[in-house]
C-alpha cells in the first residue's frame, strides 16, 4: 500500500499568481527513495511544502497513512505533521541553541507547552536524541551552539531532529545543495543507510541529477509545474533528461 | 575618446544628470533660505522678545548666579542615601512591571506573528505611541492623581513610559527574523506557541537583552526626577533644595543622581559582557 | 521506541549520558535569575508596592480617567493663545535641536576614539561633557536654567541644547568609530592636518548619518520641549502645569491629546524625512 498518494495537486501562492503546479500525481511506496528532479523555478520545493501544506495546495488530494492531508483542521493537521519528517535546504536550525535542543526540537509535537517553555523534555527524548547524535556522528558536538558547526554537521543536526519525529515519511528539500560535493554525498548516504534501516520512505527533492539516479529509485520529473517523467531510476536516460532540463535558462 | 556631443544616447544621460543635480541644487538652496528665516525668526521670538534681559542684567550677574550653583553640600549626602536607593529600585521595577507589559504589546505589534492584524496589530501600535509620545513627567502626573503620591506612581508611570521603545525594538527584530527555524518547527507539529518560544524567541533575545538594559539606564535617568512630581526618589530632594535655594545642596543631588547613572553605566556593562 | 533505537545500538551498549544541569554554568545562571528576582521582590518590599492592589488600581485607573479626565475640554484648545504656545514650542524644540547639533559636531569629533585629537586628554573630556549631559534630566536641565536666567523661552531653548548635544554627540560619535579609515590614512600620507582630514576624509563618510541623526534629535527634541516648561521654561508645559495646578483635568485631557497627536505628526515627519535621506544615500 502507498504511504503517500498524491493526486492532480494543484497550487499558487496567490489568488492571481502564476500556478506553479498543475496537477501533479504520484505514489510514494514503503521503502521508496524518490527523487523530485527539475530545473530552477520547476515547483520542487512547493510540491514537497504542500505535502506538509507548509504551503497550502489550491486543489488536488494527498493521502498519507490513508489519510486525506488536504482537509485537516490546524489541530489535526499539526498531529499528522509529527509523523512527517523534514530536512531543509538551508538547515533551518536554531543557530543560537545548542545541538542537542535543536534535536529535541524534533519532539515538540508531542511536548506540552509547559514543558517547551523550560525545555525540560522527557529523558527517554533526551536518550533518543544521544543515540541518534551519536549515530550521526556528532556526539562530540552535543552541547555546542548550532552555528559554531560546519556546514555538514549542521545538516547532520537536521537529520537528527527530523528522525527524533519517528516519521513514517520523510520529506528532503534539497538536501545536500547548500553543501560541497563531497560532503553532499556522505550526507546523501547518510540519509539514505538511516531511511533503510529505520525503514521510512524518503521523497526527495534534488538538483544533482547524479545525485539522484545514484540515491533513489524512483524519480519524477518536473518542468514549470508539470510532470514530465515519472518511473524508476533504471527508465531514466539522457533524452528524457533532456526534456526535463530544456527550459533551463544557462 | 567620444564626446558627449557626439553620442546622442550619452549626451541625454548627461543632460538629465545634470537637470538632477540643478533641481537638487534648487532644492537645497530653498532649504537653507526657509531653515534661515525660520532659525533667525525663532532666535527672534524665543531669545530676543522672550527673554527679561534687565532680569539677567550683565554677563557678571549670570556668572554670579551660576556660582551659586559651585560647591558641595556635604552634610546632604548622608540623608540622599535612601533617596538615592529608592531611585534605582524605582528604575528597576519599572523596567521590570514594563518588560510584563511589553509582553503583549511585541507580540501584537509584530506584523509576522500578531495573533489578528485587523485588530491587534492597531491596538500594539497604539500603546507603544501613547506610551512614548506622553513624557515621563506627564505619566506621573497621571499617575499621582490615580495612585496617590509615592513610589509607587513612579514605578507605574515607568514601566508605562519604557512599553514604547522596548517593544517598538523587539517588535521590529520579530519582524526580521529568519523564518527557517519557524518553518522548521511548524514542520515537526508545533503549536503556534512552540514555534514563538522555541525558533523566535531565541533568535531575538540578545537584541531584548540589549534594549532591556539601555532602556533602564535611561530609567535611572528618568526616576531621578520623577519625585519633582511627587513620584519618590533624588528628584523631591532635589525640589526641596531648590525651594530652599540651598544651591550647594542642588548641586550635591545632581552629583548623587551623576554617582547612580555611573553605577547603573557600570552594572549594564558587565550584564551586557556576559550575555552578549 | 525502544526497537528502533535497538536498530543502531542506542543507549545500552555505548553508556551516554546528557543533563541539562552542568556543575558551574548552570549555577552561575540560576544564580543570576535568583539576584533578579531578589532585586525585584527587594523593590516591591522597600517601596511599600501593594501588589495585591494592582489590579484594583487598575480598575481605578479607569475611573479616574472616565470621570475626571473624559471629555477633554477640546475647546480649551481650539484657542489662538493655545496655538501660541504649541508655536514656541516648536521654535523651542527647533532651536535646542539645532544649537545641540552645532556643538555636537566638535563634541563627537573629539569624543571618537579614532579621530579625536588627543586620546588622553581631550578625549575622555569630551566624552565626560557628553555623558553628563545625557545624564542629567531635561527637566533638571531647565529648572537650573530657570534658576539663574529666569522664566521665558530661552532657558527652555538652553535646556534643549544640552539635552540634544548629549543625545547627538554619542550618536554621532558612534557613526565616526564606524568610518573606513582607508581614505583617512591616504589624506594623513598626503600631510594633511586634522582639519583637513575632518572635512574631507570623515565628513563625507558620515554626512547622510548626520542628517538621520539630526532628524531623529528633532524628534526627541521636540518630545522634550512639550514639558520644559512644566518647570518655567515656556512652551506647552506651562499651559499644562496651570491647569494640573488648578486640577482642570478635563483640560488637562485635551492638552495631553494635544500633545498626543503633535508628537505623532512629527513623529510621522522625521520617519519620513529619514527615509527620504536614505534614499539620497
Amino acid at each position: 500500500m502507498a504511504v503517500l498518494k498524491v493526486t492532480d495537486l494543484h497550487a499558487r501562492y496567490s489568488a492571481k499568481g502564476p500556478e506553479i503546479l498543475k496537477g501533479i500525481s504520484f505514489e510514494v511506496e514503503e521503502n521508496d527513495f524518490f527523487a523530485i528532479i527539475g530545473p530552477s523555478g520547476a515547483g520542487k520545493s512547493t510540491l514537497i511544502r504542500c505535502i506538509n501544506r507548509l504551503v497550502e495546495p489550491t486543489s488536488g488530494s494527498i493521502v498519507f497513512d490513508g489519510r486525506e492531508i488536504t482537509t485537516l483542521s490546524r489541530v489535526e493537521l499539526r498531529r499528522q505533521r509529527r509523523d512527517i519528517g523534514m530536512i531543509f535546504q538551508e538547515f533551518n536550525l536554531v543557530n543560537r541553541m545548542s545541538v542537542m535542543d535543536n534535536v529535541l526540537s524534533g519532539r515538540l509535537g508531542y511536548t506540552s507547552n509547559l514543558r517547551t517553555l523550560f525545555r525540560a523534555f522527557p529523558r527517554e527524548d533526551i536518550d533518543h536524541a544521544l543515540a541518534l547524535l551519536d549515530r550521526v556522528g556528532l556526539i562530540d558536538h552535543v552541547d555546542k551552539r548550532a552555528d559554531q558547526l560546519s556546514g555538514g554537521q549542521r545538516q547532520r543536526v537536521g537529520i537528527a531532529r527530523a528522525l527524533m519525529q519517528d516519521p513514517k515519511l520523510m520529506l528532503l528539500d534539497e538536501p545536500t545543495s547548500a553543501l560541497d560535493p563531497k560532503i553532499s554525498r556522505e550526507v546523501m548516504e547518510l540519509i539514505k543507510e538511516m531511511a533503510q534501516e529505520l525503514k521510512v520512505p524518503c521523497l526527495c527533492n534534488i538538483h544533482d541529477v547524479k545525485l539522484a539516479t545514484e540515491c533513489c529509485n524512483k524519480i519524477i520529473g518536473l518542468q514549470d509545474g508539470v510532470t514530465m517523467f515519472s518511473g524508476l531510476t533504471g527508465d531514466m536516460n539522457e533524452e528524457k533528461l533532456g526534456e526535463i532540463y530544456a527550459m533551463e535558462v544557462l | 575618446m567620444t564626446s558627449f556631443s557626439a553620442n546622442p544616447a550619452l549626451s541625454r544621460v548627461a543632460d538629465r544628470v545634470q537637470d538632477s543635480r540643478r533641481r537638487s541644487r534648487y532644492i537645497s538652496g530653498a532649504l537653507t533660505v526657509a531653515l534661515t528665516i525660520m532659525v533667525a525668526w525663532s532666535v527672534d521670538v524665543t531669545v530676543i522678545q522672550d527673554t527679561d534681559w534687565e532680569r539677567i542684567g550683565s554677563v557678571a550677574n549670570v556668572w554670579e548666579a551660576t556660582s551659586h550653583f559651585i560647591g558641595l553640600d556635604l552634610e546632604l549626602f548622608p540623608d540622599l542615601l535612601v533617596p538615592a536607593i529608592e531611585t534605582l529600585l524605582i528604575a528597576c521595577l519599572g523596567t521590570a512591571f514594563g518588560l510584563i507589559l511589553c509582553i503583549p504589546a511585541a507580540w501584537f505589534g509584530a506584523m509576522n506573528i500578531t495573533p489578528y492584524a485587523p485588530i491587534t496589530y492597531p491596538l500594539a501600535r497604539l500603546m507603544m505611541t501613547l506610551s512614548r509620545s506622553i513624557h515621563e513627567i506627564v505619566w506621573a502626573l497621571f499617575f499621582v492623581a490615580v495612585v496617590g503620591l509615592g513610589a509607587m506612581a513612579g514605578v507605574l508611570a515607568i514601566a508605562v513610559r519604557s512599553v514604547g521603545f522596548i517593544a517598538k525594538m523587539t517588535a521590529e527584530a520579530i519582524e526580521d527574523i529568519d523564518y527557517g527555524p519557524v518553518e522548521a518547527i511548524k514542520a515537526v507539529g508545533g503549536s503556534n506557541f512552540q514555534v514563538i518560544v522555541y525558533a523566535i524567541l531565541p533568535q531575538v533575545l540578545p537584541q531584548i537583552v540589549s534594549v532591556v538594559i539601555f532602556e533602564w539606564e535611561i530609567n535611572i535617568r528618568r526616576s531621578a526626577i520623577l519625585g519633582l512630581v511627587g513620584a519618590g526618589g533624588l528628584g523631591l530632594v532635589f525640589f526641596r533644595q531648590m525651594n530652599t535655594f540651598n544651591y550647594h545642596g542642588v548641586t550635591s543631588v545632581i552629583v548623587a543622581i551623576l554617582i547612580i547613572i555611573l553605577l547603573g553605566e557600570a552594572i549594564s556593562y558587565f550584564v551586557r559582557r556576559r550575555m552578549i | 521506541m525502544s526497537n528502533r533505537m535497538a536498530a543502531f545500538g542506542g543507549p545500552e551498549k555505548k553508556k551516554l549520558e546528557w543533563r541539562r544541569f552542568r556543575y558551574p554554568d548552570s549555577l552561575y545562571s540560576y544564580a543570576g535569575w535568583l539576584i533578579a528576582f531578589t532585586v525585584v521582590v527587594f523593590s516591591i518590599e522597600y517601596l511599600n508596592i501593594p501588589l495585591d492592589r494592582i489590579l484594583g488600581m487598575l480598575g481605578r485607573m479607569g475611573d479616574t480617567l472616565a470621570s475626571r479626565y473624559y471629555p477633554p475640554d477640546i475647546e480649551y484648545i481650539m484657542d489662538r493663545d493655545y496655538f501660541g504656545y504649541v508655536v514656541e514650542t516648536i521654535q523651542m524644540a527647533y532651536l535646542g535641536a539645532l544649537f545641540g547639533l552645532i556643538i555636537t559636531i566638535p563634541i563627537a569629533w573629539f569624543a571618537s576614539f579614532n579621530m579625536t585629537p588627543s586620546r588622553r586628554f581631550v578625549y575622555p573630556v569630551a566624552r565626560l561633557f557628553g555623558m553628563s549631559c545625557r545624564a542629567v534630566h531635561e527637566t533638571i536641565w531647565a529648572i537650573l536654567f530657570v534658576s539663574i536666567l529666569g522664566f521665558g523661552m530661552l532657558p527652555g531653548v538652553l535646556a534643549l541644547t544640552l539635552f540634544s548635544a548629549g543625545f547627538a554627540a554619542k550618536l554621532f560619535a558612534e557613526e565616526i568609530e564606524r568610518i573606513d579609515m582607508g581614505p583617512v590614512e591616504a589624506m594623513r600620507s598626503t600631510g594633511a592636518n586634522l582639519f583637513q582630514i575632518m572635512l574631507f576624509g570623515v565628513w563625507p563618510q558620515v554626512r547622510v548619518a548626520f542628517t538621520g541623526i539630526a532628524i531623529y534629535t528633532w524628534d526627541v527634541a521636540f518630545r522634550a520641549a512639550t514639558v520644559v516648561g512644566f518647570f518655567g521654561a515656556g512652551g506647552m508645559g506651562w499651559y499644562l502645569k496651570r491647569n494640573v495646578l488648578q486640577i482642570e483635568t478635563e483640560r488637562v485631557a485635551a492638552i495631553i491629546l494635544s500633545i498626543i497627536v503633535l508628537v505623532i505628526i512629527s513623529e510621522a515627519l522625521s520617519a519620513w524625512a529619514r527615509s527620504a535621506v536614505m534614499k539620497m544615500k
